[in-house]
């Protein structure tokens, strides 16, 4: 068997990270209230099966195809889709002949595309439709994504050095270990663009709804951040050094931004909060995830230390520019995303600019974020668009208030027969 | 470097991290409605900023290596590698790894042992300790019990199968503890005992004081703790090899054998087999497995798991009798399973037990190391968290503590479910 080893550990990371959009589900669903968690947790579940049935029969042809082939047909390095990888031909060939490795590669970066798309419904909680949200999800990966992931993760190496790939990693040189532009960057960008059609909820102002299950959001933010050991680590593609080293950042950066986020809210406000401490955690792995194989554990910490403070600033934005990103998918994810990457031209080994390599890299970093987001925010915006102008993305006002479980659904997360349900009551 | 082994070590490294919440919620549950944050705040505090020391300089003092220039201190006692402070010899050696796996992947992999076990201490506290005390507490104990006592039982050098250098502890004594019943579990379940001296009683401390406020978010805690304890446990043979496999083989026998246990006993003594109950039992085991999990045939961790079920269900009931509010069984499960497995391997440990006619040297040892670490966690714990609570203050306000304190400490309620019913 060829490859034994590097498949093994893709596989296993694979399942770390496809354990990550339930954890999502787990931590978008403890924020909302207790009338909408049903939903909340669907629009997660629904990307999970929307997304990893295209992923298998042409989102992988998309991302990853190679333009050296014949049957190549598009764009080099900015959109394409290599025919005979549909329903992920060569690699089941590849498998069938005794080497694993391109399969499990697929299936890693499956979990990716889904878990990207999952992370854009924290922006539309309590209000969107269900059927809405799946057209929307599907053309996005198709539009967005897809080709999104081409142009960052689609490359080959030689020596160490990008020869060939997508342009903005091959072109531009922008370097996203695991997804700070295609997958922190993009959902970003498109929860802000979905925020904005869909509109804010009724009675929107701070603190609106207290979260209705804490421990629910803790759990989910568990299980996020053990999965992302797996999207990180896994993103070397081997167990090796710099797989351990990008292991390691994974724990310091989160932990950095996690004890500045509580550290900012005692300042703050007086209080250290649960739901500060996960979001610190969260927002320490969306910044990391660019840079993990980039940077020494110390420049780890203070990366985290720094998007923790300013992911906690960056939640009040919603509220001064007055749209609802509801679970600030923006406020974490978007900046979080600019941040990490843009911290690899900052203090990245070899690049840095604080450590000696000029301003080259941070230039290219800029560019890649900015490109991704703007790319992003404007397709999201225009199919978002038009979702609402025929179908519909929003749900009535009526139905909203009363919660979108019943209506949509026709489930209630917890049995009001309970009386331990009532604590509030 | 083989990359197999490193990506075990990697995986397993995952898998114990997630111990840590799976400790938040097994806690979380038990405690009343109106402190659940504010547990499971104690989890995530220790990770976040445990996690920070041990990048910072806790590696470098639990795994300084002794023969270096750059060490400062006692060899085998206490003492710091200054090479390795902020992991620099570790990113170093990342990028071309001169070992059978990467250094880091080790760094990684110790670090989640060290949240964990102070996390552990923060069950003999629940309902009443102020959160900024709590991290004050959890980084001076990190710093000077876990790190030293990690060095005395996990630093060490192997040749041919033998220790032949190394920590105290393993070197000095001989002690046999493969993944840490003497650094985990009799360590943070003395600092427990000795916390909860400290702190003091509950209001109303009595048998029962407070139902578990939500049963599944215990098992569920149970469930993720024993999952991550695979990776705890296999994963510290640092191999994915037989001596892994027996070690999680014991760690699937001895907890299952000690949920039994217990709840027989709850049968006997109080009519009826609780779900608490089952899960406290699955700890026990997996407790007193870990020290023994690679010296035991699987026959004898069953054995194990059955006897440590019963003792720590009868152990939690100690702290009734004795009048110490170690809230939520730290020492019951966690000294006294971590003391059980521990000697165990002098008892029918492979080729050290005294049953098998190797006589009762191996036993002595165990027991030696069991009280020393027991000695040296609740002295030096009793002496930090005295010295807190005599200044800044441990303990929340009694008015506090009665109306809940994660409003208090915490500004949140972990559940709004009536307020929305509308």
């Amino acid at each position: 068997m060829l490859h034994q080893n590097t498949t093994m550990f893709l596989i296993l990371c694979s399942a770390l990270v496809l354990f990550m959009t339930p954890g999502l589900a787990f931590f978008y669903g403890g924020l909302v209230r207790a009338s909408s968690v049903v939903s909340m947790m669907m629009m997660s579940f629904g990307s999970i099966a929307l997304i990893g049935v295209m992923w298998v029969v042409f989102g992988y042809a998309i991302s990853f195809s190679n333009a050296g082939s014949g049957t190549f047909v598009g764009i080099d390095g900015f959109f394409g889709i290599d025919l005979q990888r549909l329903f992920l031909g060569t690699e089941i060939d590849l498998a069938k002949s005794g080497d694993g490795f391109g399969l499990a590669f697929a299936g890693f970066q499956g979990t990716f595309a889904i878990i990207t798309v999952a992370l854009i419904s924290g922006a539309i909680a309590d209000r969107a439709k269900f059927g809405s949200w799946m057209i929307f999800a599907g053309i996005w990966a198709f539009l967005v994504y897809f080709p999104v992931a081409s142009w960052i993760f689609n490359f080959t190496v030689e020596d160490g050095k990008v020869v060939d790939g997508g342009w903005l990693v091959y072109n531009i040189g922008v370097m996203d270990f695991a997804g700070g532009t295609v997958v922190e960057i993009a959902s970003g960008a498109s929860a802000l663009a979905l925020a904005l059609v869909l509109g804010k909820r009724f009675g929107f102002t701070k603190g609106m709804h207290a979260p209705h299950n804490v421990p629910l959001t803790i759990i989910g933010a568990a299980i996020l951040w053990f999965g992302w050991f797996g999207f990180n680590a896994g993103s070397q593609l081997a167990a090796d050094g710099i797989a351990s080293l990008a292991f390691v950042n994974t724990l310091a950066a989160p932990v950095g931004a996690m004890l500045s986020w509580i550290a900012y809210e005692k300042i703050a406000h007086g209080k250290p909060t649960s739901i500060g401490a996960a979001s610190g955690a969260v927002a320490g792995l969306v910044a990391i995830t660019p840079s993990c194989a980039y940077l020494e554990p110390v420049w780890a910490l203070v990366l985290g230390v720094v998007v923790g403070v300013v992911c906690a600033l960056a939640i009040e934005l919603k509220f001064v520019f007055g749209f609802d990103d509801s679970l600030d998918v923006v406020g974490i994810h978007l900046v979080g995303g600019i941040v990490g990457t843009l911290f690899i031209g900052l203090f990245g080994t070899n690049v840095g600019l604080f450590l000696g390599f000029g301003p080259e890299q941070l230039g290219k970093q800029f560019v890649g974020a900015l490109v991704v987001l703007v790319y992003a925010f404007s397709i999201s915006f225009a199919i978002g668009w038009a979702i609402q102008k025929t179908i519909g993305f929003r749900v009535t006002s009526t139905d909203e208030i009363a919660g979108v479980d019943k209506v949509l659904h026709g489930e209630t997360a917890y049995s009001e027969a309970d009386p331990r349900w009532t604590w509030k009551g | 470097m083989d990359q197999g082994n490193t990506a075990f070590v990697l995986i397993s490294a995952a898998l114990v991290l997630l111990m840590t919440p799976g400790l938040a919620f097994f806690y979380g549950g038990m405690v009343k409605a109106k402190s659940v944050v504010s547990m499971m705040m104690l989890s995530f505090g220790s990770l976040g900023l445990i996690a920070v020391l041990w990048v910072l300089y806790g590696y470098a003092i639990a795994f300084a290596n002794g023969g270096a220039e750059t060490f400062i201190g006692i060899d085998g006692w206490f003492g710091i590698d200054t090479s390795f402070l902020g992991l620099e010899a570790q990113v170093a050696d990342a990028a071309a790894p001169a070992g059978a796996f990467p250094s880091m992947a080790f760094v990684a992999f110790q670090a989640t042992f060290a949240i964990i076990t102070v996390a552990l201490i923060s069950g003999a506290i629940a309902d009443r300790a102020k959160f900024g005390a709590w991290m004050v507490f959890a980084g001076i104990w990190a710093t000077v019990v876990y790190f030293p006592v990690a060095n005395w039982v996990f630093n060490f050098t192997l040749e041919d199968g033998k220790v032949v250098d190394g920590g105290w502890i393993v070197y000095g004594l001989g002690v046999i503890d493969f993944a840490g019943g003497t650094a985990v579990h009799i360590n943070a379940g003395a600092a427990g005992l000795a916390l909860a001296i400290v702190l003091g009683k509950r209001f109303g401390f009595s048998k029962g004081i407070t139902q578990p406020h939500n049963v599944p978010l215990t098992l569920l805690g149970v469930a993720l703790l024993w999952f991550g304890w695979f990776g705890f446990n296999s994963g510290s043979e640092l191999a994915a090899d037989g001596i892994a496999s027996i070690a999680f083989i014991n760690t699937l026998a001895a907890p299952a054998a000690a949920m039994l246990g217990w709840i027989i006993i709850e049968k006997i003594k109080h009519g009826k087999a609780t779900s608490i109950g089952a899960g406290s039992g699955a700890i026990a085991g997996l407790v007193a497995v870990t020290p023994a999990c690679a010296s035991l045939d699987p026959i004898y961790a069953i054995l194990l798991g059955l006897v440590a079920g019963a003792l720590c269900a009868l152990a939690v009931d100690l702290k009734f009798s004795m009048g110490f509010d170690d809230s939520l069984d730290v020492v019951g499960i966690h000294l006294v399973g971590g003391i059980v497995g521990t000697l165990w391997i002098g008892i029918f440990g492979n080729g050290v037990g005294a049953a098998f006619g190797f006589g009762w040297h191996q036993f002595a040892m165990q027991a030696l190391g069991a009280i020393a670490v027991l000695v040296y966690s609740f002295v030096i714990s009793l002496i930090i968290g005295f010295a807190i609570e005599k200044t800044m203050g441990f303990r929340v306000k009694a008015e506090d503590e009665i109306a809940g304190i994660d409003t208090v400490v915490h500004g949140e309620e972990a559940y709004a479910f009536g307020a929305d019913r509308g």
